[in-house]
Parts: C-alpha cells; structure tokens; sequence
C-alpha cells in the first residue's frame, strides 16, 4: 500500500485521511467556474504538530500542498493545480481566547465566521468582528489570508489589517509566531515588531496559517439600516464622500442589480449603522438624512427605500444569505472582486452591465466602501448553471473581462485566480516581481506550497 | 457462456434457535414459525453465477428438487438475475443425496451448460455430497469449496480454501461444476420491486415422468434414523473480578472445554 | 442509471456547496450534520453527498463501497433541508433517499442496510428476530389486544424487539392504562411501519407494508393511533396517506400533554430532578412538534427542564435515523454524533437526558456508556419519567 498514504494515516489517523474517488472528486472542485484538479490524497488535521509533520513530509517527498478553509474563494484557490495533499483546516475549530478588555480573540484556522459570531454573540455580545459576507462556513484565517473585507470595513478598513498576531506553519516545516505573541503570551498586537508581513495576500504559497488574532469591535445593542436610491451613478461616490465624511455609518454598499426589474438601473446605497440607545440611532440617521442626503431629496435626485421592519431585520442580519447563485436555477456564480477608486463607480457599473449583456447573465454589481473611502471593493458577479456548459463558459468569459476591466480601470484584482494573477504580475514593478520570487524560493525552496499560484516567470 | 446454478430452500433458524422443535416423526424439525429462505450457500452461487453472466454474457438458469413452497426461492433467483428457473417437483426430504443427484442430473443433461454451480453444503442436512455426485455422474471434473473463480477460452481458474487459510489454485476444463464457498462475493440485495419484476420470467416445473424416471426406481441408499437436539447444558458459572480478570478467566474456560482452539 | 431517469434530474445540480447545510440555526458549530460531525470530510456533508450523487448518476464516479457508506451515511435527520437558504431545499433529504433507491433498485447497498431490509421483507423488523416474538414485551402489563378500542397503541419495531425499549413500550402502556385511555395493541399482528424503509429507498417494500398495515387496521377498525415512536408517527400521519390510508394520529407525548389538560393523568407524584430534553427529529424537524414534550415535562413539578444549547429546529440529530440505530455507520469515534450529544447533555448540569423515541434511546444509552458517563446521566423516556410522576410503579 501506499506509503505515502501510510505515513499521512500515522499523523493524523485512518479515519481523516483519504485516497479514495469520491474526497478526490470533491475535493478537486471550487464552487465557481475554476476548472478541477484532482488531489493524491485528502488529509483533515487536528493540530499545528500533525500540519507540520505533513509539510514536512510533504517536502521530503514533493508533494504539492493546497490548504482549504471553508473553499469560498470563488477564485479556486484551493484547488490542487498540481495534484498532492488538498490539506482540510476545517477541523481545527477551537476559539482558544477572547480578550475583552484588549478587544482581541485568538482562533484555530478552522474556525468559521458563523462560528465566531454565534460564540461572541452568546459569551461576549459586547463584541463583534467584521463579518464578510461569504456563508457562515467561510474561516477567518481563509478570509484574512485573501485580504477579505466584512462589515466593519468603512470604519476600520481589510479584515487583513484586524490581525494582531499568526501562527504559521512554514512550508519547511518550522512553526513561527507574529506580533507580540511572538514575544509573550499577550496576541494584542501585530506592530511594532519588524514586519513579516510574507502570509497575507499570497493564495497561501509561503506557509499555512494555523492560529490567529483577531481585533474585536464594540457591539452596540441596535442595528440600524437605511437604504439610499438614486439614479444617477454618477452620484454615487460624492454621495458616498460625504457619508464616510461622518464617521457615523458601519457599513456602506452601494449595489445596483438586475433583479428584481424593478431594481434595474438603480443604484442603492445600503447604510448600516448600530447604536446602545433610540437616541444614538436617531443622532447617527439624523446626519445622514439632514446633513447630506436632504439635498439629493430636495433636488429629486434620489431618495430613501421605505424599509418595512421585516426588510430591515434582513438587511442587519448576520451572515447575509445570499441566493445568487440560484438565480439561474443553476446552483453556481462567481464574481470578480476588485480593489478600485470609488471614483470609478459610475465606469465599473456601466461597463458591468454591458459585459452582463454580453454574456446573457443579468448583471449584479456591488461596491463596498473601504476605509473613509479609501477604496471600495467593486464586484462584478455572474450566475451560472451547473448543469449548463455554455452557460458555465459564458460566465468564465464575463468573468476575465471584468478582471481585464479592473486593471483598465486603474485598480487591483482581489483574490485574483489563476488568470487575473499573471494579469497583475504583468504589470507589476520587475523589482517588486523579482522580490516576490526570491521570497518565494527562500520561504518554500520545494514549491509545494500551493503551486500554480503567483508563480514568477 | 450458459451457467446451471441449483439451490434449494431451507428453514431459517439463525435467529430463531430457541424455538426449534423435533416432529411428531422424529425425523424432522417442525416448521412451526419458522420462515423459509435460500439456502445460504446456494445464494453465494447465485450471486457470482449472475456476476459471470453480466462480464461475459449468456445464461444462467436456477434449478431445484423440491415441492411448490420453493417457488419462492426460485423467483428470488430470478430476481438476483437468473433468466429462468426449473423444479422437479418432488418433495426432496423423502431422498437421499444420491437420489436428488441423479435427478438433477438428468435434469442437467438436457440443458446446455459451460459451468454447472452448486453450494458447498446445505444449511439444514449438510452433507456437501450433492455438487460432487453430479459432476461424477456427469462424467465432468468439479472443484469444491471454491473462493474465487475467473472464467476464460474455456477454462476456469478456482481457489479452493483449505484449513488454516491455505488456497489451492486450479484450473478445470469446461463444461465444470463447481461447489462454492460463502465469502466468494457479496451477494446483492433484491429488492421487493425486482421480486415483482420476476415475475415475467419463466418459471417452469417438470415432473419425474417428464424426465423419464419414476419414484420406485429411484431407492434411497441412505436411511435417515432420528433427528435429535443436543441436550442442552445445565451448568452455569458467574465470573466475577475486573474487566480485565474476568476477561482471562472467560479466555481459560473457553479454552479448556475447548470451544476454542489454542494456538 | 442515467441522470435522465433521476428523479431528481432537473434540481440535483443546484446545490451551490454554500455550506448552510452544515451549521444549526444559530450557526454556533459547523457540525450540525451528524454525517460530517462523524467524519469531518467535505463528501459527508448534504452538498457534498448531492455533488457526489450528481457525479454518479453523470457517470463522472462509478459506484463503490465507499459511494455507498456515504450516501447511506445520511440519516435524514432534516437539518440540510431546514438551513439550506435556497428554493429547492425541501427536497434536499428525498434527492438523497432517491440515489440510496437506486442503489436499492441495483442491489449495490452496504452490507448492514442489506440485512436490515432483509430482516424486515422476512421477520417484519430490521433485527431478524422471530415475529412471534414480537409481542412478548406486553406479558405482566394487563395490557389488552386491539379489538375495536379507541385507539391502537402501535409500538414499532425498536419498542417491540429492544430489550431497553421494551421497558418503555411497556411503561407507555401503562401510564396509558392509569389514566384509563382505551386502547389495545396488535401484538405478534403488528408489522414493520416502514418509515425507515422509506428513508432508505426501498420504496415497493415500503409501500407493500403501508398497503398491509393499512388494510389491517381497516378491517380491525382503527381509526386513532398513538404512537411510541415518532418514526411511526411520520409513516402513518405524512406517508400513509398516499396509500389511502387516513387515521387520526399521535405521538404518544402530544396525548400525554391532552391528559395532562385535561386532569386524566396527575403527574403530581414526587420527583426532583433536573432534566434536559433532546428533540427527536421525526417528532421534531419533520413534523414540528417541539412543544408538547416540554409541556408534559414542565407539568411534573420538581422536573427543572435545561435545554442544551442546540435545541428544537436547532437539534443535532443521535443519528439514529435512515436505520443508523441498527447499521451504525457514524459509530466507533468520540465524534460520533450521539457522544457528541451526550455531552452537551452532561454540560447541561442535568442528571438525566429525556427523549421521547426509541431510536434516541437506543443512540443516547449506548453514547452514554461509550463516553464513562452511565452513573452521571440516565437515559430516560418522557413515557418513564410520566410514570414515576404517576406513580405507575415498575421494577
């Protein structure tokens, strides 16, 4: 038998190992339209320990390593290109502490954001983390490792920039620590200890994150939401300025959809703000409504949605159930996120729904502002059908020529797949290139750390 | 490739042990509430005769000695994949092996056959005699006790497990009759749909007349006495200490009456 | 097979592998899936196992064993069908039972699930044992055969066969007879009620015992049925209909919770205990019952009622569904759903966890002792603690 198969049963038993058809199958899958590739073997860990006997027996033999969190990259990150362990986090579950007073919680890898926000809910609802709006399956390290952005993204920017401190697995096998839990049992800081910043943003080829630190946020009693309308794109990023100009709002999303009809064409500026009393709610809606928006209304330019109590108990619910990819009856969708300039709303828009058009998908755009409107992070998504091969086609192309358009446009691709990374490594710096290589081959010499990512020519 | 695959139908008493009773004749046990069903071996049969058939293709048809009630084996035959079914209809508790054997056999002569199978043994007599006395009346070599079997040009190529899990390797010409071993395959499950869909197959019952024999003719050489239950024991022993003691203690008793054998 | 004959054909591909699946309505763990609680790999869980029935029915995977343990390894406890946020979820579970039938149709099923559907075609109960045995539990009760009484007490294969079951089948009986209900059992008359026939595919086997036992309750009369097990309950109250046969059916708990209102049951008797109550998920997320229970533990004074933290729809299911009670697919590990139970249970500070099924009973006991906690937690039947409450006295 196997001895390959033998030696990854010794580490983490019979039972979460596995060479057999069917995990292969799964396994090899995004949920997106990323083509599969089929993995040697499935291995679920438990522990930081049996993680890096695996990497280390992984590079005595050459074997290729994709690590998986919850696999909602959408982007098929996790995919195995070159075959060899799809290594399963999931099962490495353990919230190990929650700091109320620092505002920090240290997680296993395997956590997911349903998790967390149920736990926190019911043991600390003073306190809250930047949900994103992936299912509740989606982990916080798999989030943080692609620079994710949740719900308290206006405020307080990436879900990446929340980190206080990491545990890596190296993809030599050594185990090293970041921040100041590197120095003492305290994971309440990420700086000002030199920066190792070598973990997040690269699709998991330098090393595999096993513990994290999260920066927790104040939990106010009373979720709020207001919807803002307008027809004008153009509108839109002044609009948004001024409102990140408050300092009030949590959440901003501007989102203009094909579905419902009614909805097409529109642009609707969803504002999510949370507040301890009725007064601090009024306060916070009040400067919206009479500071910035009331001239909008007055000019007939735009106005708010009447949200029935209901609509608003869906919009302030965490997580955020999303159907889109039923809209075709087809089970599948995938989306193009981009970093851009809010400046460049109107274009993204106008351009999305020309590609939709294109392609026979109704078109669903989305901007989530980050930071005081820093950036936003603009996606272009397309429903597809499983069980349909041209409609999975057309959605492919839909969806290379929304990266090519973020580029175009003066932006970045977030959590780019295959295709929207060489599209970034084209154009980026040769000195930066050449640094990502040599990192690279200093930190994994055997390129098995998710090979066929970020791979410098 | 044509398979012969007879079986018969058994009381079942796996699970029914306590309420096995002799008859008023002495020379059998009483039915009572006990159900019938295939006999476990002949089901081993069944199942890699149908296996054989769907590699290679061909036919396969189930053959049985016995009164009407075995209709019900027969069709679950059928429904395993058999393509037709054949009974003689006798009551074969009033034979002897010697007699179902030559009865079978002339049933078999007049099929076409590559590979005639048959179960090791029986549940209920137990003798393992038949499979073999057929091949020799036939005049056709046979294997027993068979745990794997691959057929091709002609030939089949048996293991026969021994004791202490030794396998003999052979290979028999065909035409060739077979006894099979339980564990050869996993015989499938039929579902109460296909015992339904069976039904449209043929089922056909012949009489002795029809293949030129007659009961008196056909004498028992073996006569069954008396059939009788082992006493059961009287004795019962409670063994006390830790899971561990008790454990040891169970192991040495077991060993001495020698239920098991040490080594 | 091909997926065009699927039942199933035109929605099976729309499973997006969100993940909802997994969780329980408050989302505080991901392993509210007994199969994936088990086994922790992505093809146990409900969007894995469609993906996978998908690709061997498109004839992308060919059958195995292995198809086979993880198809059957769905115990249709419903929690899929209630978290999966999209249109086509109430079919969720009947996509699975529909793949587990054609395996049945092909024959190509786990060994376990082959003796249980065997067992049941030749004996009437998944455990092969005599039928005339079956009505051994009811010797010492007093309790009658059904003759025309207002209600059929119908037991079920587990209370009839399971030795602890039995206690309770008996117990149920005889709070029934002190609070002078009129009712009568079938005894060795009584047959397989199929629900998990039903959950395991083998459709014509279910629908020849729904046909038998309908015809024999209509020539015996019966018009009402309570019931011991909620798996009976289903059968009889969601799938019977479809083979004409209508009667007015309960679960034993929601007659209690009658009796009880109505002062036919004083379940004043002296108990003090503080108990902690898992939903059985036919009783439960199949038919929406999650009060009457509580109400009949919340009358017993003295029993303080602790809910675990997944409770009512949020329920993780023993895993004693889809026959799992008797072919033990997610046993053998301490991730084994009915341990993981256990000890949410145990955590509840209850000294006894109370169940109101059969299947439950036999999951729970046996958890209880894998885990080394018999002495700390007892397994009890809402229809025993009843009886201590009604002073129905039993040794």
């Amino acid at each position: 038998m196997d001895s390959i198969y033998k030696s990854l049963a010794e580490i983490v038993g019979e039972g979460y190992v596995s060479n057999q058809p069917e995990e292969l199958f799964i396994y090899s899958y995004d949920l997106g339209t990323t083509e599969p590739h089929r993995p040697d073997y499935a291995v679920a860990p438990r522990t930081t320990e049996e993680v890096q006997e695996i990497v280390k027996l992984a590079n005595k033999e050459k074997i290729p390593i994709a690590p998986l969190g919850g696999g909602l990259s959408l982007a098929g990150l996790a995919v195995p290109l070159r075959g060899g362990i799809a290594l399963d986090l999931k099962r490495m579950d353990s919230i190990i502490e929650v700091n109320e007073r620092a505002r920090y919680v240290v997680v296993e890898c395997g956590v997911s954001q349903g998790q967390l926000s149920s736990y926190l809910e019911k043991h600390h609802p003073n306190l809250r983390h930047s949900e994103p709006g992936a299912p509740p399956q989606a982990t916080i390290a798999g989030n943080i490792a692609i620079h994710g952005q949740g719900d308290l993204a206006q405020p307080y920017g990436f879900n990446s920039d929340m980190v206080n401190g990491l545990e890596v697995v190296l993809p030599t096998g050594e185990v090293c620590k970041f921040g100041s839990c590197s120095i003492s049992p305290n994971w309440f800081t990420l700086h000002p200890l030199p920066d190792l910043g070598l973990f997040l943003g690269w699709s998991g080829t330098t090393g595999i994150i096993t513990k994290l630190s999260l920066k927790l946020y104040p939990s106010k009693k009373i979720k709020g939401v207001e919807q803002f309308v307008v027809e004008d794109e153009e509108l839109v990023p002044e609009i948004v300025y001024k409102i990140t100009h408050t300092e009030m709002a949590d959440d901003i999303v501007a989102f203009s959809q094909a579905i419902p009809p009614m909805t097409s064409g529109l642009h609707h500026i969803n504002i999510l703000m949370t507040a301890d009393s009725e007064k601090e709610l009024e306060f916070k809606t009040g400067l919206f409504w009479d500071d910035i928006l009331r001239e909008y209304i007055r000019n007939g330019d735009g106005g708010f949605l009447n949200l029935s109590s209901a609509m608003k108990a869906g919009l302030t619910r965490r997580p955020q159930v999303s159907k889109a990819s039923d809209w075709k009856k087809g089970g599948g969708f995938e989306y193009v996120g981009a970093i851009m300039p809010v400046e460049t709303y109107p274009e993204c828009y106008r351009r999305g729904v020309e590609i939709s058009l294109r392609h026979d998908i109704p078109y669903t755009v989305l901007g989530r502002i980050i930071g005081r409107s820093h950036a936003m992070m603009f996606s272009w998504t397309y429903a597809f059908n499983r069980a349909d091969p041209e409609s999975i086609r057309q959605a492919r192309e839909a969806l290379h020529e929304s990266d090519d358009l973020a580029l175009e446009l003066g932006g970045t691709i977030w959590k780019p797949g295959i295709y929207g990374q060489k599209l970034v490594m084209e154009r980026m710096d040769p000195n930066t290139l050449k640094l990502m290589k040599k990192v690279k081959e200093l930190l994994d010499p055997n390129g098995i750390m998710n090979p066929g990512n970020w791979e410098v020519s | 490739m044509d398979i012969v695959v007879a079986i018969k139908q058994v009381l079942d008493t796996s699970e029914a042990v306590d309420v096995v009773e002799i008859d008023a004749s002495g020379k059998d046990i009483k039915k009572g509430a006990l159900i019938s069903r295939i006999n476990d071996w002949d089901e081993y049969a069944l199942e890699e005769a149908v296996q054989l058939k769907q590699k290679l293709g061909g036919t396969v048809t189930a053959v049985t000695v016995g009164p009407g009630e075995w209709d019900d084996t027969l069709r679950r035959a059928l429904a395993m994949g058999a393509d037709r079914a054949i009974r003689i209809d006798e009551d074969a508790a009033a034979m002897d092996s010697c007699v179902v054997a030559r009865v079978l056999t002339a049933l078999i002569s007049r099929l076409s056959y590559d590979l005639i199978m048959f179960g090791a043994q029986s549940e209920d007599l137990g003798s393992g005699q038949l499979g073999p006395m057929v091949a020799e009346m036939l005049g056709i070599p046979h294997a027993t006790l068979v745990v794997s079997l691959q057929v091709q040009e002609g030939e089949a190529r048996v293991s026969r497990e021994l004791e202490g899990g030794v396998l003999e390797l052979y290979t028999l010409k065909l035409p060739a009759l077979l006894t099979i071993q339980t564990g050869i395959n996993r015989p499938r499950y039929v579902s109460f749909a296909s015992i339904k869909k069976a039904r449209d197959k043929e089922l056909k019952v012949m009489s002795l007349g029809e293949l030129g024999l007659s009961r008196e003719a056909l004498t028992p050489m073996v006569k069954l006495e008396k059939l009788e239950l082992t006493p059961a024991g009287k004795r019962a022993e409670l063994i006390s200490g830790s899971a561990e003691e008790a454990a040891a203690n169970l192991a040495t008793i077991l060993k001495n009456s020698g239920v098991i054998l040490s080594g | 097979m091909v997926l065009a004959d699927y039942k199933y054909k035109d929605i099976i591909h729309r499973c997006f592998r969100c993940g909802y699946c997994k969780f329980p309505t408050d989302w505080m763990d991901v392993n509210n899936c007994p199969a994936y609680a088990r086994f922790r790999m992505e093809s146990y869980s409900c969007g894995g196992r469609l993906w996978l029935i998908r690709a061997w029915l498109d004839g992308k995977i060919d059958w195995t064993d292995h198809l086979a343990q993880i198809v059957f390894s769905c115990v249709a406890c419903k929690n899929c069908a209630e978290k999966c946020p999209l249109n086509f979820s109430d079919n969720i579970v009947d996509m699975i039972t529909a793949a587990k039938s054609e395996m049945v149709e092909r024959g190509s099923i786990p060994s376990a699930v082959k003796n249980f559907l065997e067992n049941i075609q030749r004996q009437g109960n998944p455990y092969g044992d005599a039928r005339i045995k079956r009505g051994e539990w009811v010797e010492g009760t007093g309790i009658k055969q059904y003759e025309g009484q207002e209600f059929l007490y119908y037991v079920g294969c587990v209370g009839s066969y399971d030795t602890r079951a039995k206690e309770t089948a008996k117990t149920l009986g005889e709070v029934l007879l002190k609070a002078g209900v009129s009712f009568g059992v079938l005894g060795n008359e009584e047959n397989c009620d199929g629900n998990e026939v039903n959950k395991l595919g083998e459709e014509s086997l279910f629908q020849m015992l729904a046909e038998e036992n309908i015809q024999k309750f209509k020539d015996l009369g019966v018009r009402k049925i309570v019931t011991l097990s909620p798996h009976s309950y289903n059968a009889i109250k969601n799938d019977y209909p479809k083979f004409d046969g209508s009667f007015e059916v309960f679960h034993y708990t929601q007659l209690f919770q009658d009796l009880i209102k109505g002062g036919r049951l004083n379940v004043s008797g002296g108990l003090n205990a503080r108990v902690t109550y898992h939903d059985p998920c036919f009783l439960g997320r199949w038919n929406k019952e999650y009060d009457a229970p509580r109400e009949v533990l919340n009358a017993i004074p003295g029993i303080e009622l602790a809910e675990m933290e997944r409770n009512r729809e949020a329920t993780l299911c023993c895993g004693g569904g889809g026959g799992n009670f008797y072919t033990d697919f997610l046993g053998g590990s301490e991730t084994n759903p009915a341990r993981i139970r256990i000890r949410e249970a145990y955590a509840t500070g209850a000294s006894a966890v109370a169940v109101a099924c059969p299947n439950c009973m036999t999951m729970l006991e046996d958890a209880v002792k894998a885990e080394g906690l018999e002495e700390k937690l007892k397994i009890r039947d809402i229809s025993e603690i009843v009886g201590e409450a009604c002073l129905v006295k039993r040794d």
